[in-house]
């Protein structure tokens, strides 16, 4: 406790002094707070948005079609399959989906596309492009309707109302069309998507491509999505308990579908541990250097204390908890203003759109939600006061290695 | 009864390829509750010769024995509770602890024994009380007078019941006045509670009021009498 004391008291000497490096572990716990949670707030985000968009949780196909998309790798079975799919908790639905490539035609322009047909209301349950319609509406059960995004619609030339053709080939291989009329037009902020997706009303799709009943994929969605892997496990024992040959199927989750959406996670992740690491050297050496200056300016003093008696353990202890003080002011300061700043940016967000144009293609909304999660708290409230620490540990070896005669001497 | 004994000792110091002789084949021995001044010009080897004794320097050569124990033998942190436990310094410059309090400077070596908070403060005002400075205990050093601040010292230096009490130059920076009273102080100390006093001083006044008195030059003793 006493040396608790005269360490807090010494830190007050020089005031300016201190408060340069409590400043600096202000700035660097704060902004790496406020990194942390914009980082992590985006990366959510995406995911989220990439999940919602299309790509769903799990995905379920017959093997082989998630490669080659083709027309005739219907999934064998299905019925039992979705009623497999139906008794599973915690899953917010699944999606029939029959996928196609094709060409869609209006009187102006064409452009390749992936029809996509599906049951609205199974739909709903798995993916939001239902709410990210700009104009007109989401498909209902009327037939011939067709939802395409903005930038097909300019691309083609048309608007809400207006007739489109769809060519693909069906199941034989051959060529088959269809008309459709645009009900409703979306955006979901993902270039890749929008790009791409169409979306009609199942039996039509399967119509147009003579598949029956049949469909390609099943998309489904779970509440919490960090436990899609565990889904597709339950999925894969459900089949073996069923008897079902495991090997005619393919089960997907989306980590899987979005290979690079992960590695760029990865990246970023390795990303923010630089950042520490960068903060922590900058930290490290602030301290390492105000408490060397402190230790010169003090020589006088330890040499005093030296002959009183004090042991180098003591001394040591009264060095590193100088340091380390420092390091807790700085770092629940920062912690306090860091928490200040992202809070109402965490309701609010941030309106990002003047970037939005740029990022749309990885599916970056424009607005972000910053959000913090445990690592990055645990990672701000212990990383920066153990480096001040450390930072003591210098300064603490050159006092003790002071020849007391020789201290006690020195003005 | 011997407390300390000097043994043949000399210091040398060396720099830039420069040996200076400090101290030159000292033999000393000193008693329990003896009142010692060593007196001597500047650089003839004072300070060097007290910081030797309170193991805060080695000798070149020699030896030196306290309470019968070869210092040389000890380690760093044997001789650090050596100091703790038995020996009191004071110095010329005051030395307190400027972010302390009086009170607290005077705990210090209390608590470095480990003593806990309450008898720790209670014996540090005793002590105060008997050196008549009991009502600075709450004011940091720096806001009193010279002759008060090295009252503190003193007290600091005694309150853990030393044997021995090493003074470098304690009344050099204090007028007349205070250092009469200082030494008034000292010599109180030195016969209520039996504590041997080793100073070094080059005051006429101080030099006067030694029971014993070491005369040091250019690093040799050349008198050691008995007032
Ligand atoms: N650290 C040192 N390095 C070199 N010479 C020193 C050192 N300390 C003292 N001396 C020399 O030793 C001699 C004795 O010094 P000191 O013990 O300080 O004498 P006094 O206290 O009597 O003035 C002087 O010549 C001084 O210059
Ligand atoms: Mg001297």
């Amino acid at each position: 406790m006493f040396i608790a004391k005269l360490a807090w008291r010494n830190i007050w000497r020089n005031k300016r002094r201190s408060l340069i490096v409590i400043v600096s572990v202000v700035v660097g716990v704060s902004s790496s707070l406020l990194n942390d949670s914009f980082g992590v707030g985006i990366m959510n985000q995406m995911i989220d948005n990439l999940i919602k968009s299309h790509d769903s949780n799990v995905q379920i196909y017959k093997s082989g079609f998630r490669e080659n998309k083709k027309v005739i790798d219907v999934i064998p079975g299905k019925d039992k399959i979705l009623s497999l799919i139906g008794r599973f908790k915690n899953i917010n639905g699944y999606s029939e989906r029959v996928i196609s490539f094709g060409l869609i035609s209006s009187a102006a322009n064409s452009s390749g596309v992936s029809i996509v047909g599906v049951r609205p209301e199974l739909e709903k349950n798995v993916t939001d492009i239902h709410k990210k319609i700009v104009s007109g509406r989401y498909l209902s059960y009327q037939r011939n309707e067709i939802v395409i995004s903005k930038k097909v619609a300019e691309k083609l030339e048309v608007e809400l109302g207006d007739k489109v053709v769809a060519v693909g080939s069906d199941i034989r291989g051959n060529v088959s069309s269809q008309m459709f009329r645009v009900i409703g037009i979306y955006r979901s902020g993902i270039s890749e998507y929008d790009n791409i997706n169409v979306y009609v009303p199942l039996s039509d799709a399967q119509q147009m491509l003579n598949l029956g009943n049949n469909i390609h994929e099943i998309a489904v969605s779970i509440k919490d999505y960090r436990k899609s892997s565990e889904l597709k496990e339950k999925i894969l024992a459900e089949l073996s308990n069923n008897n079902i040959d495991k090997m005619l199927y393919e089960v997907s989750t989306f980590q899987e579908l979005m290979p690079m959406m992960m590695a760029f996670l990865d990246v970023y992740q390795q990303w923010s541990y630089i950042i520490y690491i960068i903060i922590g050297i900058a930290v490290l050496f602030g301290v390492v250097n105000t408490m060397l200056m402190t230790v010169m300016e003090r020589i006088n003093e330890f040499g005093v204390i030296m002959s009183i008696g004090i042991r180098n353990s003591k001394l040591v202890k009264m060095i590193i908890y100088e340091s380390l003080f420092m390091g807790l002011i700085g770092t629940i300061t920062g912690f306090i203003i860091g928490l200040l700043i992202y809070y109402p940016m965490s309701i609010y967000g941030v309106d990002m759109s003047n970037f939005s144009e740029s990022m749309a293609s990885f599916g970056l909304p424009n607005i972000i939600y910053p959000k913090l999660n445990t690592i990055v708290i645990i990672n701000t409230l212990l990383i920066i006061p153990f480096v001040t620490m450390i930072a003591g540990i210098f300064p603490a070896i050159k006092a003790i290695r002071l020849q007391p005669s020789e201290a006690v001497r020195f003005v | 009864m011997e407390i300390l004994r000097v043994e043949n000792l000399t210091k040398e110091y060396s720099s830039n390829g420069v040996t200076v002789r400090a101290l030159f084949d000292i033999n000393l021995q000193f008693n329990q509750g003896e009142f010692t001044v060593i007196a001597g010009p500047s650089g003839s080897g004072k300070t060097t010769l007290l910081n030797i004794i309170g193991s805060l320097d080695k000798p070149t050569f020699g030896k030196v024995f306290f309470l019968g124990e070869d210092l040389s033998k000890k380690s760093k942190s044997e001789l650090s509770d050596i100091r703790l436990h038995k020996i009191g310094f004071i110095f010329q410059a005051y030395n307190l602890i400027p972010v302390l309090t009086n009170l607290e400077n005077v705990e210090f070596p209390l608590m470095l024994l480990g003593m806990s908070g309450r008898d720790r403060k209670e014996r540090a005002l005793n002590i105060m009380e008997e050196l008549d400075i009991a009502e600075l205990a709450n004011k940091r050093p720096n806001t009193v007078s010279g002759g008060q601040q090295q009252r503190v010292a003193v007290a600091r230096a005694i309150v853990h019941s030393p044997i021995l009490v090493l003074a470098d130059e304690p009344t050099a920076n204090l007028d007349s006045k205070s250092a009469s009273s200082l030494l008034d102080l000292m010599e109180k100390m030195n016969a209520g509670k039996n504590i041997t006093f080793i100073f070094s001083s080059h005051d006429k006044n101080v030099i006067d009021r030694a029971r014993r008195l070491i005369l040091l030059k250019d690093g040799t003793v050349v008198q050691d009498a008995i007032n």
